[in-house]
């Protein structure tokens, strides 16, 4: 990629025939993507990029509030895949493998980051691309991944929706310094004020609470969260 | 070859509640006491601080705090005839490590057995006869509350549990739980604040002729200072409490409550990143000689004591006997040996509750400990007759956090995502809550922990091997208390609707994906009778009398309690006798 990469423009490129066909023109010129438009993909490439942009907006779909997708879910996925956990921090990865019961969870003999490459792969090479459906057509796919009814050869279906659905759930309402929940869009959705920390006069009254969003990095004097880059690196605290 | 340490007086495996808690006492009365920990070297003050510790994904998801599974896990499996795998993720329940242990990033809900859970086996047999326990491993706990009831009440005191008290030495108090036992003094802090939704559930309760009272909460309700000299502050219901250290100094946890006042004793050694591999046992067949570690740069070290302390959590602890070879391991085929036995979880159920607009939930605020309780349908509280099943739980509405990734309550018949889902997530947030049953656990022949044949963890040793299913006795009892919450969760004024859920429902076999809850109890517990436990009514090993066990693997099943106060009291206990009885003459405490 050279200096015109543009997270942006490739992101917007989800499906003629598709989400963006639906998205009013004046959602698309607002910041989407900004933050992080003029860097390369961490993990991801440009094609993982626009399935995953398509599949989360299936699971958070654009309304009064953004989708998955213009909340930064994926430039989230897209850092979390790169970094420890995608590259199996606590997960025990030692051998023999085995299906298992649902009841014994995940035992892929992947870690998540190339267990999503993987079935990104498997998925698109079924026939239509994600990207290339219709809206219909990616919610019946969603689904059926969901229902395990669709055939990813080694992989387990159910193990990777699990793990797409978490990820786009987390990118959507963890604190913005991980790359999603852009200007705090999910808290602001549900009216989760962050990391205040005094109720005690509050507690016991039957009344709103209508405080703005403020994250671990928010940006005093202004109603946004620094990024993972404005913010540094999180704090190394001593642990166990 | 394992390089040899001059000897010490107690060796302490562990650095958690219980683990301080016998350093504290036992440096005190003069015994130089080594603690052993697992984790690194971690402070509310600098650790846990605000804002950067108000981070979901960090430490509620990623858990930050607890246990690394490419370390140590266990293997799982619902029963003898699959094959267990690992638990490769943390889910179902989540033990710590580092200094404080689990005890650092608990919610801080403290209770006190009652007294028949304590004689169960006798109790149930004498009011129902002996064959309400057909099929159940149900046994007396070998110690009694009376016995117990001073070490519950410093334990209160040490870590400032706030309560209504409801038995004061046996005159009832308006406004406490009825069917406690006697306690000899009140609680040493006033309850929590009620939510409105806490009070919603109080006054529908009420009405209903139940018994409705705030949670016992190691949440501070006050400025307070505990018998050691430790200063605490009130909480702020920030909401962020489980799976989180607090920083403010207003959950009780044992760094600020204990460590602190123990760590400069001149017979007080903490040493830090080092993994206990096994108890040693002495030629004698009567003693143990200390326990074998790997220090922070993996170089093995004997440490030699006269008192060895395991403190480790319920799941290590029965590990940690098995890889050393303490005990008689637990056969299931022939129901003989005792390590393992009787594991027991903890049987959760619930109703979530949608209010209508004008109820102000607000979930985000909130404590760990915040929660408007009934004990009507717990222990034996109720008539059991023609039931079909022993034990109960407690009831609660209960208001701990609105974290928005785990914290997404929608009405029964929302799709899981879309659309529809995005607009009732948004629409009931702040209009919600959540009552829990809080079901005991009884253990049953078939579940138990042994050591698994194929998978070791990165020290080489065996891992630990969970055979569980919720026994057909629990899923009644969960249905029956289910059923309860849920009329007087109907009987709430302002509802819109609600929602049931059951993790032991009929059909449902026990997973160790989702969260239930980190209570894991027995595998090593103790008793009157060496055939059916590890150790005796003081919480020493029957094989090897100088070695004391703590924690929630001493419970011969699981009460409708949450386990850190019992453990807590048992804790105390058993210290007492070690430093009464013990010391002075080392020697089995009682007759085989």
């Amino acid at each position: 990629m050279t200096e015109q990469f543009s997270r942006r423009a490739v992101l917007l490129q989800i499906g003629a025939a598709g989400i963006t066909a639906t998205i009013p023109g004046a959602a698309l010129s607002q910041n989407r993507y900004a933050e992080f438009d003029g860097r390369p993909w961490f993990f991801l490439t440009v094609d993982e990029a626009r399935f995953l942009a398509a599949f989360t907006d299936v699971l958070i779909p654009e309304d009064e509030y953004p989708s998955a997708s213009q909340a930064g879910v994926v430039d989230f996925i897209d850092l979390q895949l790169a970094g420890p956990f995608g590259q199996g921090d606590g997960l025990y990865m030692q051998g023999p493998f085995d299906k298992g019961t649902p009841q014994q969870g995940y035992q892929s003999r992947l870690t998540p980051a190339p267990l999503i490459r993987q079935a990104i792969a498997a998925l698109d090479a079924q026939g239509t691309p994600l990207v290339d459906m219709d809206e219909a057509g990616r919610e019946d796919l969603v689904a059926r991944l969901s229902e395990g009814d669709v055939d990813l050869g080694d992989l387990d279906a159910k193990t990777v929706f699990g793990e797409l659905f978490a990820l786009t759930n987390e990118g959507y309402f963890a604190d913005p310094v991980y790359g999603g929940n852009k200007d705090y869009a999910g808290w602001r959705m549900v009216g989760f004020p962050g990391a205040h920390a005094y109720y005690t006069d509050f507690i016991d009254k039957n009344v709103p609470y209508p405080a703005p969003p403020r994250g671990v990095a928010h940006i005093p004097g202004t109603s946004r969260s620094g990024s993972v880059y404005t913010a540094g690196p999180r704090p190394a605290k001593q642990e166990g | 070859m394992a390089r040899t340490l001059p000897k010490t007086d107690v060796v302490i495996v562990g650095g958690g509640w219980t683990g301080l808690a016998a350093a504290i006492e036992l440096c005190n009365e003069g015994q130089r006491c080594v603690v052993l920990e697992r984790g690194g070297y971690r402070h509310d003050a600098t650790s846990f601080a605000g804002p950067e510790e108000h981070d979901e994904l960090r430490y509620a998801r990623r858990k930050g705090h607890m246990i690394d599974t490419p370390t140590k896990t266990l293997s799982f499996r619902n029963s003898s005839d699959q094959t267990a795998l690992p638990m490769r993720r943390l889910g179902s329940f989540l033990p710590g490590k580092g200094l404080g242990g689990a005890g650092i990033h608990w919610n801080g809900q403290s209770w006190r057995p009652l007294p028949s859970d304590l004689q169960m086996r006798s109790h149930y047999t004498e009011r129902y006869g002996e064959q309400v326990l057909d099929g159940l491993n149900v046994q007396d706990w070998g110690v009694t509350y009376d016995e117990l009831e001073p070490h519950l009440d410093f334990w209160e005191k040490v870590a400032g549990i706030g309560g209504a008290t409801g038995n004061l030495n046996g005159e009832i108090q308006k406004g406490g739980n009825p069917f406690e036992g006697p306690r000899s003094n009140p609680y040493p802090n006033p309850p929590m604040k009620p939510s409105p939704p806490l009070q919603l559930f109080r006054d529908a309760a009420a009405d209903m002729g139940y018994h409705p009272f705030q949670m016992p909460s190691a949440n501070m309700t006050a400025e307070y200072e505990n018998p050691y000299g430790a200063k605490l502050h009130g909480c702020t219901y920030c909401g962020f409490c489980e799976r989180f250290g607090c920083g403010y100094y207003a959950k009780a946890d044992p760094i600020i409550c204990i460590y602190d006042r123990v760590k400069d004793h001149e017979n007080f050694t903490l040493r830090l990143n080092t993994h206990v591999l096994r108890v040693e046992k002495s030629g004698d067949g009567k003693t143990a000689t200390g326990v074998t570690y790997l220090d922070k740069n993996g170089q093995e070290v004997f440490q030699p004591a006269d008192v060895v302390c395991m403190n480790a959590y319920a799941l290590w602890n029965v590990h940690l006997m098995l890889v050393s070879g303490l005990g008689q391991p637990y056969d299931p085929a022939t129901g003989q040996g005792v390590v393992g036995r009787n594991y027991a979880y903890q049987t959760m159920a619930g109703v979530s509750v949608f209010f209508e607009d004008e109820v102000w939930s607000n979930p985000f605020m909130g404590a760990g400990a915040l929660g408007m309780s009934m004990d009507d349908f717990n222990g034996d509280n109720f008539d059991h007759t023609g039931l079909g099943f022993v034990g109960g739980g407690y009831i609660s509405a209960n208001q701990t956090n609105g974290r928005p990734i785990n914290y997404q309550p929608v009405p029964e018949g929302t799709p899981k995502w879309g659309r529809e889902w995005k607009k009732a997530v948004r629409e009931n947030y702040l209009h919600h809550v959540g009552i829990g049953v809080h079901g005991s656990s009884m253990a049953v022949p078939g579940n138990y922990l042994d050591l698994d044949p194929t998978y070791t963890d990165a020290y080489g040793q065996p891992l630990l091997r969970m055979t569980f299913n919720f026994p057909e006795n629990d899923r009644k009892m969960a249905k029956h208390v289910l059923g309860k919450t849920e009329e007087i969760a109907r009987n709430m004024a302002h509802v819109k609707s609600i929602s049931t859920s059951n993790n032991a429902e009929a059909g449902n076999d026990y997973s160790i994906v989702p969260y239930q809850t980190t209570h894991n109890t027995g595998g090593a517990v103790m008793g009157t009778d060496p055939a059916t436990s590890v150790a005796n009514r003081y919480g020493q090993m029957w094989d090897h009398h100088n070695v004391f066990v703590f924690g929630a693997c001493l419970f011969p099943q699981n009460l409708g309690y949450n386990p850190t106060g019992p453990l807590m009291g048992l804790a105390y206990w058993t210290l007492d006798h070690l430093k009464r009885e013990y010391l002075k003459d080392p020697r089995p405490l009682m007759d085989a």
